[in-house]
């Protein structure tokens, strides 16, 4: 290989898309930054910066972050269980069995795809009201299940030999086992996926559970931020502590399994 | 079809038990969908011709919320602060990311590209309201991080988020600072797309990476543009969360969007019939953007 020899625009390039990553950057420093200071003024310099967890504690603490905290966990963790089994059953049902009917109803759950979330809330305020299901985690996690997540394992459903289910058949290997040890070890790419696009949908909503969970003991993360941001404008470095532990969570996440992450929300968005 | 057993006129009673197995797989998630995407959306279209508080039972009132939308001013004002929104946001960060994904692909195809496409698409990853949170401290005009470098610079503090000339394109820099990430994932496998020996003939060929630029990538990449910009409208049009956290629609009604002004209709008016009129225009206007993009993949494949 010969030795390229790099441009000058070449290097400019490089230099700005440096930039440009410094400044998606910059916000979030800025964010870890304020959440270990105790000023009350915006004007910190780099004296005020101590490691203390004080602003944690007291938002967790004193101001129920703790109790939101919580609640995410609980919501997106049964968001998850219910959304991959619930998925994973029904693409098989979709792509394995024999359903009269089953193609017509695949493109009509495709078509709820397009619908924006704001066209189903009202109906889904009143029925929620109406079921008495207000202020209950149920409020939040049935919801969850869509048409992206029966779409999405369907796909994978697809390079499932058929051969493989008839043969364990003839064994005597059971419907359900053969739907629980070898359909799903066979797609669970695809549920990791699915787990981050459904987590990521959990953990950021914010418009449903801010109307539904009005309670203060049922709040999530989101609106929890929401609250303590309006309530303690001057505050700025337990704020900051706010949204750093709400980022956190998805953060850690991004580190481990960057790749399927960015499948995850890439996918979700693209819907196909 | 890859189906396990195919469908005929004359059942087995094998086949029609496998048809019931499927049923039973495909039923959770039915009823769920039935209950919580398929009913909202009729229920929604109902709501739209009636007048609905929840304490009484709707009142059918034929097209009367419809006639009322288009006299209204905070409506009409909150469709064209969308549309401006959707003009900030849509073309800069669909150009911005075309820009990074084709650079990291042609010229840093290596660990430091890697590293700095995987720090663009951490924005992707904060909530919508975290972020609004930390940019409403950074906008502050007192001692906000932006501020701080305009004083800097020796420039006047801007109130950004308080005059009602700044407030839409905020909000807008927020969204498009969390969404080129985003896009540019996207671009970017699409980049990595284009064969080779296409990009190698061209540079034998003499053809300058501009060139370049403008005569094979681009052309490779209009699908995925198409999509970006679509998806890019339908996301910008239902903005709500930056608006909510950021502005409240303030000041004035300089922020008020479509999505804000379905929320405060609904739930501080509680006018659920009029508020569902529109968003059922909402659904119009994003089921015609859908359309107009499927057009365009139908005039490519023929």
């Amino acid at each position: 290989m010969k030795k390229k020899h790099v441009s000058p625009w070449v290097a400019v390039g490089v230099v700005l898309v440096t930039v440009f990553a410094v400044l998606c950057l910059l916000p979030l420093i800025y964010m870890v930054a304020v959440s270990f200071t105790d000023s009350e003024t915006l004007y910190i310099k780099l004296k005020d910066l101590r490691p203390s967890l004080y602003n944690y504690w007291y938002a967790i603490v004193k101001r129920d972050f703790g109790t939101a905290l919580k609640n995410s966990i609980i919501v997106v963790v049964g968001s998850c269980l219910l959304v991959n089994v619930a998925s994973s059953m029904a693409a098989y049902g979709f792509e394995k069995k024999p359903v009269p009917g089953k193609e017509a109803l695949f493109q009509g759950y495709l078509a709820t795809m397009m619908i924006p979330g704001q066209v189903i809330l009202i109906p889904m305020f009143v029925m929620i009201n109406r079921a008495g299901l207000t202020n209950t985690y149920s409020a939040l996690i049935l919801p969850m299940v869509g048409a992206f997540g029966i779409f999405l394992m369907r796909q994978f459903m697809v390079a499932v030999p058929n051969e493989l289910l008839e043969a364990a058949e003839i064994d005597g290997c059971g419907e359900m086992r053969r739907f629980t040890t070898i359909v799903i070890p066979l797609v669970q790419p695809a549920l990791i996926t699915l787990t981050i696009f459904t987590f990521n949908a959990a953990w950021n909503n914010f418009l449903w559970p801010l109307i539904i969970n009005t309670r203060s003991e049922m709040r999530v993360l989101p609106v929890a931020m929401s609250t303590l941001a309006s309530n303690s404008t001057t505050n700025y470095g337990m704020v900051m502590a706010g949204a750093t532990l709400t980022f956190l969570f998805p953060f850690i996440l991004y580190i481990f399994l960057q790749r399927q992450f960015v499948e995850g929300i890439a996918l979700g968005g693209v819907k196909g | 079809m890859p189906t396990a057993v195919s469908l005929k006129k004359g059942k087995s009673p094998r086949t029609r038990r496998q048809a019931l197995i499927g049923a039973a797989y495909i039923a959770p998630s039915f009823i769920l969908m039935m209950i919580f995407n398929v009913t909202p959306i009729f229920l929604s279209a109902f709501y739209s011709f009636t007048k609905y508080n929840m304490t009484a039972a709707p009142v059918w009132i034929g097209l009367d919320n419809y006639a009322r939308l288009f006299n209204n001013k905070v409506l009409t004002e909150s469709l064209s602060n969308t549309v401006r929104y959707v003009l900030i946001t849509v073309p800069s960060q669909t150009v911005l990311s075309l820009l990074i994904a084709v650079f990291i692909a042609e010229h840093m195809k290596n660990r430091y590209g890697s590293f700095l496409r995987s720090v663009i698409f951490i924005p992707v990853i904060v909530s919508l309201i975290a972020s609004a949170t930390v940019w409403n401290i950074m906008y502050q005009p007192k001692g906000g991080l932006i501020n701080q470098f305009l004083e800097f610079l020796g420039a006047k503090p801007v109130n950004f988020l308080g005059k009602k000339s700044s407030a839409l394109p905020s909000v807008a820099a927020v969204a498009i600072w969390k969404a080129s990430g985003y896009y540019m994932v996207i671009y970017y496998a699409g980049v990595m797309n284009v064969p080779s020996d296409v990009r190698e003939a061209a540079i034998v060929d003499g053809a300058s990476s501009v060139q370049r630029f403008w005569h094979i990538t681009l052309p490779i990449l209009k699908p995925i543009t198409y999509m970006i910009v679509t998806l890019g409208i339908i996301g910008s049009f239902q903005v709500f969360d930056l608006v909510y956290k950021m502005t409240g629609g303030g000041p004035g009604r300089s922020t008020y969007t479509v999505a804000y002004v379905i929320y405060a209709f609904a739930f501080q008016d509680k006018n659920y019939g009029y508020a569902s009129a529109v968003a059922i225009c909402l659904l119009i206007v994003i089921l015609m953007i859908h359309l107009i993009q499927s057009l365009f993949f139908k005039e490519k494949d023929a």
